[in-house]
């Protein structure tokens, strides 16, 4: 039996796992894209396992509302105004410094995912948003790296593992993402920290299932209800023949041919970030929800919506023009939070 | 869709613009005047004959006093570049669009001293004020031939008397009516004239070109291959040929062309009509919207095709967007790549919504456009 760091024993006292799927894991190299609830959750749990190195890969900056469930910060990253991934990767240092942790401040598009991804064995989804997701189903299915998909929102969380060629990707199964401003966020519904680390610690097992090459990864849809208690998970098969990212290798969000297209619009006046193709948004339905978090005022051609944190003007055709910003990462950032997608 | 956006490109192109650039392709597509073989005879024809229909349009003789060039930014460049050295003056306005503004802060930079003269309310520039920025330095004057943003159409043919007696060239820039108001250089009094092909001139992207009148002698900013001369190595001193190097925009010059031939089919005198027109009716609606705030010259024989205004409580990004949005209507809002017109308007930082008008609109389509503002107007109101 190879010597084993004392401090990874009852790991490697797990029959499946053993001293061979312990040294695998400490070879092995995982990029984390989004490092908000779920991804604090997750790369704790790959840090304190022992993956070889993390990349980290956030671009937002820690703010006081993450600390109610985003266990790798407190108050002095808030205090300092530290970027998510630079605050994780200090906390991670002091919880195991034998882990090569690299946080990478960067927004995630289509000109740099495959860069980010390079050399990893396993992806993780931490991210609040459909299109950084069908982004990285592209370019892992299209790079050959599983990857974890995990999303939640208020009680309810789902999670899947993509095997490229062998298990049904994201878009076998979701063969478009949602359209904007039809799902919840969790900016507008809430969140509550159990169904984080459920969903969370559901990906950290997959990925060390992947990274130490025992067990059998998850081959259906996860879904998770906390609040009233249901666990379910629904079976999927392989890949789909007509699936474009997948099946016909068109890989449309890879060749940014697909998503949102957030422009700087000419002045002051924001940044304009519009669904492709256009979509019909009921303006009433989401003036109701935006109403529990911020100012909202609305007619038949538009919705001002702000808040402490954002000032945006939303249409029914599912563009929103992002105030005070000239930044696209930032305004495509609060596209999501608010109207999703 | 009505589209409100010829300002910044005209829409549709001239017909027989996509069919001319399609055979030009599929048929003609030689190098001009770099090999005696038929597609490079036919490249060569399209070119020059594209030349000289501009050069007629104008009434630039010879021919070869029309420069291609990609753009009117393009041609611009070209002639502040070529013309301007350290210690020269040259005086220009406060509502000119980037594409003069930023390359004279960049010659600044080098030592080239910039006057801008004070605009009036409605853009028309302070011709008195600008008699009194002449130096003995003075290389140049330039000035828009109309305001991109408000259309306002500038005293071009006083400025450039001035100019001339104070010994200084005269450049304008006719990005917003080269093609939509008939007129000659001479009528300018222009040394210069840089303008796009894209616009008025009804053509493709990526044209442009540049008057270069008699005693300017513009420094080349690009040396190349020009088909002629080659077994020097000097750039050659003969027009347009010092100032064009490398293979030309062959198949957008080709679609050029053909949008001049339906310009002078249809003449430039009809479509000023027709313009102004489009413009009266848009000014007199719009001035009836409660609270709309209208900007420019009142009559529109003193406007080129554009026409700003904002509305109360609304940002003009609002308002297009809703127009786009709801009533399939294309317009720009913003600040039109002029921040100086907008500060000179009082529009600064969010702007206006500008509607611009081209040949191809319809009075019926600026009615239908009127009464969508008058309904956002209400809605939000």
């Amino acid at each position: 039996m190879p010597e084993v760091d004392e401090r990874y024993v009852r790991q490697v006292q797990f029959p499946p796992i053993g001293p061979e799927g312990q040294r695998r894991l400490l070879e092995s190299t995982a990029v984390l894209i989004g490092c908000g609830a779920l991804g604090s959750t997750i790369a704790d749990g790959l840090v304190r396992a022992g993956v070889g190195r993390l990349v980290i890969v956030d671009r937002d900056f820690v703010e006081l509302n993450n600390l109610q469930r985003q266990m790798l910060f407190d108050e002095e990253d808030v205090l300092q105004q530290l970027p998510k991934a630079v605050a994780a990767a200090r906390h991670l240092r002091k919880v195991n410094s034998t882990v090569a942790v690299e946080p990478i401040v960067t927004d995630v598009h289509a000109g740099n995912v495959q860069d980010l991804i390079r050399g990893a064995d396993v992806v993780l989804d931490g991210t609040d948003n459909f299109e950084t997701r069908y982004l990285i189903n592209d370019a892992c299915v299209a790079a050959g790296i599983p990857w974890v998909y995990g999303g939640v929102v208020a009680a309810s969380g789902m999670s899947m593992t993509i095997l490229p060629g062998q298990s049904a990707c994201l878009r076998c199964v979701f063969r478009e993402p949602p359209p904007p401003g039809s799902l919840p966020t969790c900016d507008v519904a809430g969140i509550i920290s159990p169904i984080v680390r459920i969903i969370g610690g559901v990906e950290v097992s997959e990925a060390l299932k992947i990274l130490t090459g025992s067990g059998r990864p998850n081959r259906g849809l996860l879904s998770v209800e906390v609040w009233d208690l249901s666990f379910e998970v629904v079976e999927l098969g392989g890949p789909s023949p007509d699936c474009p990212t997948c099946g016909r290798g068109e890989y449309p969000f890879l060749r940014a041919e697909a998503g949102t297209v957030a422009i700087s619009l000419c002045g002051r006046s924001g940044v304009q970030v519009a669904p492709r193709p256009p979509v019909h948004l009921d303006l009433p339905a989401l003036a109701e929800r935006l109403r529990a978090v911020g100012q909202v005022t609305q007619n038949e051609f538009l919705l001002r919506f702000a808040n402490e944190e954002c000032d945006m003007a939303v249409f029914p055709d599912g563009r929103a023009i992002i105030k005070g910003t000239t930044d696209p990462a930032k305004a495509r950032t609060l596209y999501a939070r608010y109207i999703g997608g | 869709m009505i589209y409100l956006d010829n300002a910044a490109t005209s829409w549709p192109k001239a017909p027989g613009v996509a069919e001319a650039m399609s055979r030009f392709l599929l048929e003609e597509a030689g190098n001009p005047g770099r090999s005696g073989h038929r597609l490079a005879r036919t490249a060569a024809e399209r070119v020059e004959s594209a030349r000289r229909a501009l050069a007629r349009l104008l009434g630039v003789s010879p021919p070869e006093r029309i420069v291609f060039t990609l753009n009117a930014t393009d041609g611009l460049n070209l002639a502040l570049k070529g013309l301007l050295r350290p210690g020269d003056h040259v005086i220009t306005s406060s509502v000119e669009h980037n594409s003069v503004t930023r390359p004279l802060r960049a010659l600044a930079e080098q030592g080239v001293q910039v006057t801008k003269v004070p605009c009036f309310g409605d853009g028309t520039v302070d011709v008195d004020a600008l008699a009194r920025a002449f130096r003995s330095n003075t290389r140049l004057v330039v000035l828009t031939h109309a305001s991109n943003v408000a259309g306002t159409l500038q005293p071009v043919a006083e400025v450039a008397r001035l100019a001339h007696a104070a010994g200084a060239l005269f450049l304008v820039d006719g990005a917003q009516t080269v093609g939509a108001v008939p007129f000659r250089v001479a009528d300018l009094g222009a040394d210069l004239l840089a303008f796009s092909g894209h616009k008025g001139l009804l053509g493709p992207t990526g044209t442009g070109a540049l008057y270069v009148g008699p005693g300017v002698d513009l420094r080349p900013t690009r040396e190349g291959g020009t088909g002629t001369s080659s077994e020097l190595d000097v750039q050659p001193s003969d027009l347009p040929h010092r100032l064009e190097s490398g293979t030309p925009n062959t198949v957008g010059i080709a679609g050029l062309g053909a949008a001049l031939e339906y310009l002078e089919h249809r003449g430039l005198e009809a479509i000023r009509a027709h313009e102004v027109a489009l413009v009266r009716a848009l000014r007199e609606g719009l001035r009836e919207v409660p609270g709309l705030r209208l900007y420019g010259p009142e009559d529109p024989a003193r406007c080129a095709g554009a026409v700003s205004f904002t509305l109360p409580g609304l940002e003009p990004s609002e308002v297009a967007a809703i127009l786009d949005a709801s009533f399939d209507v294309a317009v720009r809002p913003g600040l039109h790549c002029a921040p100086d017109a907008h500060r000179t308007l009082g529009t600064f930082p969010l702007g206006t919504v500008r509607l611009s008008v081209g040949p191809f609109n319809t009075l019926d389509e600026v009615r239908q456009v009127v009464g969508y503002v008058a309904q956002i107007a209400r809605s939000w109101g």
